[in-house]
């Protein structure tokens, strides 16, 4: 299954520039990014292995599509040929509802929905939720989203009451950047169960992973994953109450799934990988070992 | 250089200078003269064809806009409600019930090859008095391979458990757009982007190729050109190059019965790809196919919920629509192409979009001044007094969807727009008195292709159930007729060419078997239409 993500925002938000920090990020996973207009990403030619008319191939591995007219042949044409990439990255229209996008994913067994990253322009949002016109887009793109990437927060005049307004349209965790400046693995996932912080986390952030041999109680893992601070997580667990099947957990931002899966197999045992920001890891990790 | 001289019982020439004559003479594919046999014989030498004479003859009828997609889903079986005409000719007959609809489809599944999906379009459940499609009705069509039926507004579609097994939908499956019953089973019916991506999946991505080739192409010429319609518009494509070389090759043939013109989708890519793409299409231009139109699409539908509407919004309170192209957006794209002198088609449907679109060609023309722009509101369906004041001043055009009068009219009434809006929508009334140049449209598929019934809509402004929606906005039934032929030529800037019978036009006629002046209004529809005659060439309409 691929991971599918959806980056939101209305225009010039800085949807655009997050993702040249993805196409140019180290990750070790080739990306499929679905966008709007190649003319505004900021590739280096030089990084170009092969153009043809709607996809760029880059020397890292990832690839650049563009949407067109229809951003469902796109997804399908795409999966046509799944060996060639790890993960989708849509880019939504500056006025589309990127939660509508992102259930594509629950519909196709191909993909698995990762989340939707709703990019706010820290400068313009409240001015732009009040417009007549464009007011319920802006909203309802708030409201869609997993994780908010609060953008240009140095062109905010004051940033604590926008983040107690922000927090009125959206439980979605807030990380705030300028020039959407952020960690990618904090974005786009966690490579791999076990896997280390990543290498660009900037200090605020940390993850932090468990292991359990015993079966555990469903609360205590949901109260570590509900625990405010919590960016990601991934893990394979063995629940007390389900015991005879893997419990599949996958959060991004204020979306948690927790999916059943193939029956348990007794030479595992659960793993639990958070991201998210250090102060409260640091403190779940006090609360882990009691 | 051969001359044909044609009687007819009349022509209906829409020049005012002599609106009715007897004989035309057609030299070289070209209209020579009007008149009289006696005025026509000063030409010299003519050939006399005597096959109209007891026929009524307009300009071929234009349609500004539909789409070349109803000749793709003719690849498909329709299961509408209504009455509709396949390219052959053939009258397929309204089903009347969900029953009717499965047996159909369960004789069209016995043709299909094992594995094959069965597609079906033009399902319109509204007319069955609240029953809707379950999975129950769909699996009895087969449960070994996926079905998929799409509803006449192609925004919804209805799914057999195949489809929803490949899909892994079940009741814990929480997504928008899959419709569920009252104790939580998806019913197969999946709304928006949910049905388009089931539609393909099932389908398989040879479907958009099936849809827009060159058969395609044919099959939509086809269609229209039993409507009398000598020139019709595809108002909405991106031109990918295998949709271009169908439409190339198609025009290519002598025997292809129309004019063609696409509208390039200009969201699609950024104006600075598109304008010379577009420019560079320009130079394949020939006789049956005209590259030279723009489209950008605003809001979503009326009926689908998602059109852009202003206070008080929907009637029923359903939350305002949703923007494909936005207030913020469409400057550039508009004024890009506005300012490399492209005609701009706008497809607004809400009254919001309307104000929208309005105002961005007004910024357009401050900021590039231009004469003659004809930027054409496509839709424009809530467009009230004051918003077609402010057209005209603009010197917009409107091409106003009168089909949806009929079809989606008592919807409209009763929960969509409420009765005021509802009555004044589609104002052609107020567009003839504001003096917006207008025409009238199908959107086919959405409806079927016809523009002797989308004149009988303006003129009679009736609902499926029988209300006259809006007693003020009808037009006079030669107010109808010149917005099917030179009003529409004229929203296409194509007036100088054809949409009239006038020296020097092309030859491009509609043939009736009666006079739509002299047949009682309610009756517009039902006018036989014989063929046409595109170029000088004779198309005669193949018999049901
Ligand atoms: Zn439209
Ligand atoms: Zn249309």
């Amino acid at each position: 299954m691929t991971p599918f993500t959806v980056i939101g925002g209305f225009l010039g938000a800085g949807k655009t520039t997050l993702l040249n920090r993805l196409l140019r990020a180290d990750t070790g996973r080739r990306f499929a990014v679905l966008v709007n207009d190649f003319g505004a990403l900021d590739i280096d030619s030089r990084l170009v292995v092969a153009h043809g008319g709607d996809t760029i191939a880059l020397a890292n591995g990832c690839l650049c599509c563009t949407i067109g007219d229809s951003l469902v042949t796109t997804i399908l044409a795409l999966l046509e040929q799944p060996d060639r990439f790890d993960h989708i990255v849509v880019e939504a229209s500056g006025v589309a509802d990127p939660g509508r996008i992102a259930d594509l994913a629950v519909l196709d067994q191909r993909l698995a929905r990762d989340g939707v990253i709703v990019v706010v322009d820290a400068g313009s949002v409240r001015e732009r939720s009040a417009d007549r016109r464009v007011g319920d887009t802006v909203t309802r793109q708030l409201a869609a989203a997993d994780l908010l990437l609060l953008n240009k927060t140095d062109l905010a005049d004051d940033l604590p009451p926008l983040r107690g307004w922000l927090s009125t349209q959206s439980p979605a965790p807030v990380l705030e950047a300028r020039h959407a400046d952020v960690a990618i693995d904090l974005l786009f996932g966690l490579p791999r169960l076990g896997g280390a912080a990543p290498a660009d986390a900037p200090d605020a952030f940390a993850s932090w992973s468990y292991e359990w041999a015993e079966p555990v109680e469903r609360g205590i893992v949901l109260g570590m994953l509900r625990t405010a601070g919590v960016l990601r997580a991934k893990g394979i667990v063995r629940f007390i109450d389900s015991p005879a099947r893997r419990s599949v957990i996958h959060q991004v931002g204020n979306r948690l799934d927790i999916v059943d899966d193939e029956p348990w197999r007794e030479s595992e045992t659960s793993r639990l990988v958070l991201l998210g920001l250090k102060p409260t890891l640091g403190m779940l990790g006090s609360l882990q070992r009691e | 250089m051969s001359t044909v001289v044609y009687p007819a019982r009349r022509f209906l020439t829409m020049n005012p200078n002599r609106p009715s004559v007897t004989h035309v003479a057609v030299r070289d594919g070209r209209i020579l003269g009007a008149g009289s046999l006696e005025e026509l014989r000063g030409w010299g030498k003519f050939d006399l064809d005597e096959r109209f004479a007891d026929k009524v003859i307009l300009p071929g009828f234009v349609e500004g806009h539909s789409h070349a997609y109803e000749g793709g889903v003719w690849k498909f079986p329709y299961v509408g409600y209504f009455d509709r005409v396949a390219p052959d000719g053939t009258r397929f007959k309204g089903l009347k019930n969900i029953d009717e609809v499965v047996a159909r489809l369960q004789a069209h599944e016995k043709t299909l090859a094992p594995g094959a999906s069965l597609l079906a379009w033009g399902f319109d459940p509204i007319y069955f008095g609240g029953r809707c499609m379950v999975l129950t009705d769909v699996d009895r069509i087969s449960t070994g391979r996926p079905v998929v039926i799409v509803h006449s507004n192609f925004h919804v579609a209805n799914a057999n458990s195949v489809v929803l097994a490949k899909a892994g939908i079940t009741r814990t499956t929480n997504v928008h757009g899959i419709v569920k019953d009252a104790s939580g089973e998806p019913t197969g019916e999946l709304q928006e982007m949910t049905a388009k991506y089931m539609a393909y999946r099932a389908a398989g991505m040879e479907i958009a190729a099936v849809l827009s080739d060159e058969q395609a192409v044919w099959r939509f010429a086809k269609v229209a050109q039993l409507a009398g319609v000598t020139t019709a518009t595809d108002l909405h494509n991106e031109l990918p190059e295998s949709t271009v070389e169908g439409y190339l090759k198609a025009s290519a043939s002598d025997d292809f019965p129309i004019r063609l013109l696409p509208a390039f989708a200009a969201a699609s890519v950024p104006p600075e790809q598109g304008i010379p793409r577009l420019q560079a299409l320009m130079k394949k231009n020939n006789d049956r196919l005209r590259f030279q139109l723009v489209k950008i699409v605003t809001d979503g539908s009326i009926q689908g919920l998602s059109a852009r509407m202003r206070w008080p919004g929907y009637y029923d309170g359903t939350p305002n629509g949703v923007w494909n192209v936005g207030p913020d957006d469409i400057d550039r794209i508009l004024l890009s192409w506005h300012s490399a002198g492209f005609q701009v088609h706008i497809h607004t449907n809400g009254d919001e979009a309307s104000e929208v679109a309005i105002e961005a060609v007004e910024r357009a023309l401050m900021a590039a001044p231009r004469w003659d722009h004809r930027h054409t509101l496509q839709h424009a369906q809530m467009a009230d007094a004051g918003q077609f004041r402010r057209m005209k001043a603009l010197g917009m055009c409107a091409n106003l969807f009168a089909n949806h009068l009929f079809y989606w009219g008592d919807i409209h009434y009763a929960k969509t727009l409420g009765p005021e809006r509802a009555e004044r929508m589609d104002a052609c009334g107020t567009a003839l008195a504001t003096g917006v140049p207008f025409a009238i449209h199908c959107d086919a598929p959405v409806t079927p292709i016809g523009p002797l019934f989308t004149a009988w809509c303006a003129v009679n402004r009736l609902t499926a159930s029988g209300r006259t929606l809006g007693e003020a906005e009808r037009i006079s039934v030669a107010d109808a007729l010149r917005a099917i032929t030179l009003g529409a030529a004229y929203t296409l800037k194509l007036d100088e060419e054809l949409g009239s019978i006038d020296v020097g036009k092309r030859a491009d006629f509609a043939i009736l078997d009666d006079d739509p002046l002299s047949v009682p209004p309610e009756k517009l529809k039902d006018i036989g239409v014989w063929g046409t005659v595109l170029g000088g060439k004779v198309f005669e309409a193949p018999k049901s």
